[in-house]
């Protein structure tokens, strides 16, 4: 009967060990512990925006200027525009503007008041930018 | 630039091959036509301004969850960050006496606000000390002083790394490494600070990789390229002292090199070192490091570092010398005592070093002083147990 009683207790032990919960009532895995974050990315002002110039009615006899920066291939760009242009459209002048000081716009430099003087000359304006 | 007509072309900014250029005009061509004859759009005419808010609370989840989500945000540097939660971000601004909402600066490209909230934010991701922070608000407002030319560097083709010098008591006080590995990976400070300031550039400023920060190769400087100078065993004043600061004065230098180079000299004379360290061509702007024993090597044969710097200058007189596009030629000029720093740092060895950046920006080395909060002295204390110590075997 004692030895019934004590096979029947393993047994019950067993059922109970498979079917218990993994999880216990003590401190669960902290790979669940839940964060809750700032973000990093920051605030902007919003910038004041005004419209583009308007548009040319069309390229016949216009004067088209070219602003080259002063990256290497700037210039040989825009004498390829000039020349793609002139092929196109025969009656077009061009004007170069060559800004060769880096990283700044023409109007922080000392060729501001020459650079103001050429956009008014043009009637529209290709730029070659770039790095 | 909203409502600019940009048309973009395959021709690549420094390209010289003509059939190239000629290539890449005929293709753009009638896209350049239409942008300059093409009715504008109602939008054109008048654009709308758009204003962003971005949440406070960015998320929440596990740790796991926490850095992916960051990383598909683009927030992330592709290290796992440390979750920057509230108590995190508060106990890294008691580094600071500044208010939370006090704004430092506005980076570039799109004007992001570093507050010293947004930038305690990114300095817990970063894995920053409070003790750091200090630092880091020091290297934000450097940053955006015009005469770093950070506008120019930050976003090159160029892939220029922000370079911080330290000098000070502080580099003691919370362990910033000026010795064996100084530039290798392995301490806190230099490691933390350096990528705070990476992550402040991307997540405040906006320059994300390949969309504004247009790095062609990339720079593994980006991480962080942050060095103590070895005050303690150079036989000359330190970097700062020699802008004019007391010895006792904590700073930060700032520039943007592109290039780490070490050399090995054939000779270990004062004139051997010398020489060698002009032969790697430092240009505008550099940064030479000499380790202690050669720097105790020029005193003992009577080398003043400004010496050094004289005999350098002497051998790099060639305008088209200078490393990194000429330099030199671009200023006009041959190399020049401000174009240069030479520090003392690193461990025992025998190799010099070269950080290169590139002059002819208006640029030039730009320092701040470092402003410490009131209870810096517990700050320290609370951290200057945090130092490795390697088990042996």
């Amino acid at each position: 009967m004692y030895r019934l009683l004590s096979v029947a207790a393993l047994v019950a032990f067993a059922i109970l060990a498979v079917h218990a919960p993994f999880e216990t009532a003590v401190a669960k895995d902290a790979s669940e512990y839940q964060y809750e974050v700032l973000s990093p990315w920051a605030e902007v002002d919003p910038i004041p925006l005004r419209g583009i110039s308007a548009r040319l009615n069309s390229m016949e006899g216009k004067k088209i200027g070219l602003f080259a920066n002063f990256k290497r291939s700037a210039v040989p760009q825009a004498n390829m525009v000039e020349k793609k242009l002139k092929t196109k459209f025969p009656t077009i002048q061009t004007s170069l503007f060559h800004l060769r000081e880096a990283n700044v716009t023409a109007t922080e430099t000392p060729e501001k008041d020459k650079f103001t003087e050429w956009v008014k000359s043009v009637d529209a304006v290709v730029a070659m930018v770039g790095d | 630039m909203p409502g600019v007509r940009v048309v973009g072309t395959t021709i690549a900014c420094e390209s010289t091959v003509e059939a190239d250029i000629e290539s890449g005009i005929d293709g753009a061509l009638n896209d350049i036509i239409a942008a300059l004859t093409k009715p504008l759009t109602q939008e054109e005419k008048s654009p709308q301004v758009k204003t962003e808010k971005a949440p406070r609370i960015a998320f929440k989840g596990t740790y796991q969850d926490v850095n992916q989500f960051f990383y598909r945000k683009g927030w992330g540097d592709g290290l796992p960050i440390v979750p920057p939660t509230e108590a995190a971000v508060a106990e890294m601004m008691t580094g600071t006496d500044l208010p939370a909402n006090h704004m430092v600066a506005k980076l570039i490209p799109r004007g992001g606000k570093a507050t010293v909230e947004k930038i305690a934010v990114n300095a817990v991701m970063a894995g920053a000390l409070p003790t750091h922070m200090p630092l880091i608000l020091a290297a934000v407002d450097a940053l955006a002083d015009p005469a770093t030319r950070f506008d120019t560097f930050e976003v090159s083709t160029g892939s220029w790394a922000p370079f911080f010098l330290i000098n000070g008591p502080i580099r003691n006080e919370i362990h910033i490494n000026s010795s064996s590995g100084a530039l290798s990976p392995g301490n806190i400070a230099n490691s933390a600070i350096g990528r705070a300031v990476g992550l402040i550039v991307k997540n405040i400023g906006g320059a994300r990789k390949g969309v504004e920060d247009m790095g062609t190769l990339g720079n593994p400087g980006k991480y962080s390229l942050v060095l103590g100078e070895n005050e303690e065993e150079s036989p000359w004043d330190p970097y700062h002292v020699g802008k004019g600061y007391k010895k006792e004065d904590n700073t930060l230098t700032v520039f943007f090199p592109n290039r780490y180079t070490m050399t090995v000299p054939p000779e270990t004379n004062a004139e051997g070192l010398a020489k060698s360290l002009a032969r790697m061509r430092p240009g505008a702007l550099s940064a030479l490091i000499v380790i202690p024993d050669h720097a105790k090597i020029f005193k003992s044969e009577s080398w003043t570092k400004q010496q050094v710097k004289d005999f350098v200058i002497k051998q790099s007189s060639s305008p088209t010398a200078g490393g990194i596009m000429g330099s030199n030629a671009r200023r006009g000029r041959g190399l020049q005592n401000e174009d240069f720093m030479l520090v003392v740092a690193g461990g025992p060895g025998v190799w010099q070093g070269l950080l290169q950046s590139a002059g002819g920006f208006k640029n030039s080395f730009v320092t701040r002083k470092i402003n410490l909060p009131k209870n810096w002295d517990k700050l320290v204390a609370k951290y200057k147990n945090l130092v490795p110590n390697y088990v042996r075997y």
